[in-house]
């Protein structure tokens, strides 16, 4: 027999999380809103990054925590902070493909800006610039977010709650604010 | 014996991030597009992580309970008279609708706050708030279409709905907001 699935049970817990999340991302709007200066005159073309460099952040925090809740549910991973090897192995390839990724993104915006637009600092500049940005924010947040995926996924089932619908919803939105004030941080470093 | 490996882990995702990442990139082309509109009205930024998280996120909750329910049974991968499919898109349909009214309130204040006209600061309310039910629309299509198709094709929707729904949501999102603050004329 089915069971009855009612509007107002999905609706009324999903509605406080999501307001929560919706609050936090408007910290990062407002960390984004602070860039402007440096899409519009000092670095025209970085703008071009910030969607992949949050998109990048979300599918890689999203897969770990996806592999951490199936690993601690199958019982593959104890649920004790301590660096067990098949922790290591998850974070190591987390930041690994943070590295690259990060890295691909800035030559494809370099490549998107080189295309698209008439740009104002040499091409070398611009792309030494952008590749710099695009692998700090990426390592950088990766580091940061990577660590708190795993304590979030570790700590939510040892208190009894399934990590699959804790981790990823808290880490999208976490991740989104983290992300966008390591490329800020990475922007005033390098230009 | 080890269960995870490196290698393989870096070499299943790339790809797929990849795809991700050339997918974003178009979000940030049309940003990069309207840089004039942006420094005319820096707000916009300031709703692009709330547009695109709200979205994202009601995808993902929609198609985690899709998929959970295609894998249970009690949804079959059709359009007519699929219950389970019309409790969830109206409990979709509800959730966007107050919390794009709640932020989009929140945006009016903010803006009102920081010295923008009473009239201009409704109008941008507005366009947040038609936008984010123009991707609400668009997201639970995309996510009804995804889980679906990935279910019908013999793949795990697990693996394949979510990462679709953020990425193609995230292009959505920006699409959304830049055309209604367009359409309003903000």
């Amino acid at each position: 027999m089915a069971r009855e699935v009612k509007v107002r049970s999905i609706v009324a817990p999903g509605l406080s999380i999501l307001f929560l999340c919706a609050l936090i991302e408007l910290g990062a709007g407002k960390v984004f809103e602070e860039m402007q200066e440096y899409f519009i005159t000092l670095l025209p073309g970085l703008i071009v990054m910030v969607p992949p460099l949050l998109g990048l952040r979300g599918n890689i925090n999203g897969a770990l925590a996806s592999r951490l809740g199936t690993a601690l549910n199958a019982g593959l991973i104890e649920p004790r902070l301590a660096l067990s090897a098949e922790i290591k192995v998850n974070l190591a390839s987390s930041l690994i493909l943070s590295i690259i990724a990060s890295a691909t993104i800035g030559v494809f915006a370099f490549g998107v800006n080189l295309l698209t637009s008439a740009p104002t600092i040499g091409v070398l500049e611009l792309m030494v610039k952008l590749i710099a940005i695009a692998v700090f924010a990426g390592f950088l947040s990766g580091l940061i977010l990577v660590l708190l995926t795993v304590l979030v996924a570790i700590t939510s089932y040892a208190r009894g709650w399934d990590p699959d619908n804790i981790t990823s919803p808290t880490m999208a939105t976490i991740g989104d604010f983290v992300t966008i004030a390591c490329i800020y941080l990475a922007v005033l470093l390098v230009v | 014996m080890a269960i995870y490996r490196v290698k393989r882990i870096v070499l299943e995702s790339f790809p797929v991030l990849t795809a991700g990442m050339i997918i974003a990139l178009a979000a940030g082309y049309m940003l990069n597009s309207s840089i004039q509109k942006i420094a005319e009205l820096p707000m916009i930024l300031m709703m692009i992580p709330p547009i695109n998280g709200i979205g994202g996120n009601i995808g993902s909750i929609l198609g985690a309970r899709l998929t959970s329910a295609l894998h249970l049974g009690t949804l079959e991968p059709r359009l007519r008279g699929q219950l389970v499919l019309q409790k969830n898109m109206a409990a979709s349909a509800l959730v966007s609708f107050i919390i794009f009214l709640l932020i989009g309130a929140i945006f009016f204040a903010i803006a009102y706050a920081s010295g923008i006209p009473i009239a201009r600061s409704f109008s941008l309310a507005l366009a947040f708030f038609i936008a984010g039910i123009a991707l609400t629309t668009a997201v639970m299509f995309v996510t009804i279409t995804s889980a679906f198709v990935s279910f019908r094709g013999g793949l795990d929707p697990d693996n394949v709905v979510i990462p679709i729904v953020t990425s193609i949501g995230d292009v959505l999102g920006v699409t959304c907001l830049l055309v209604a603050i367009t359409i309003v004329g903000v």
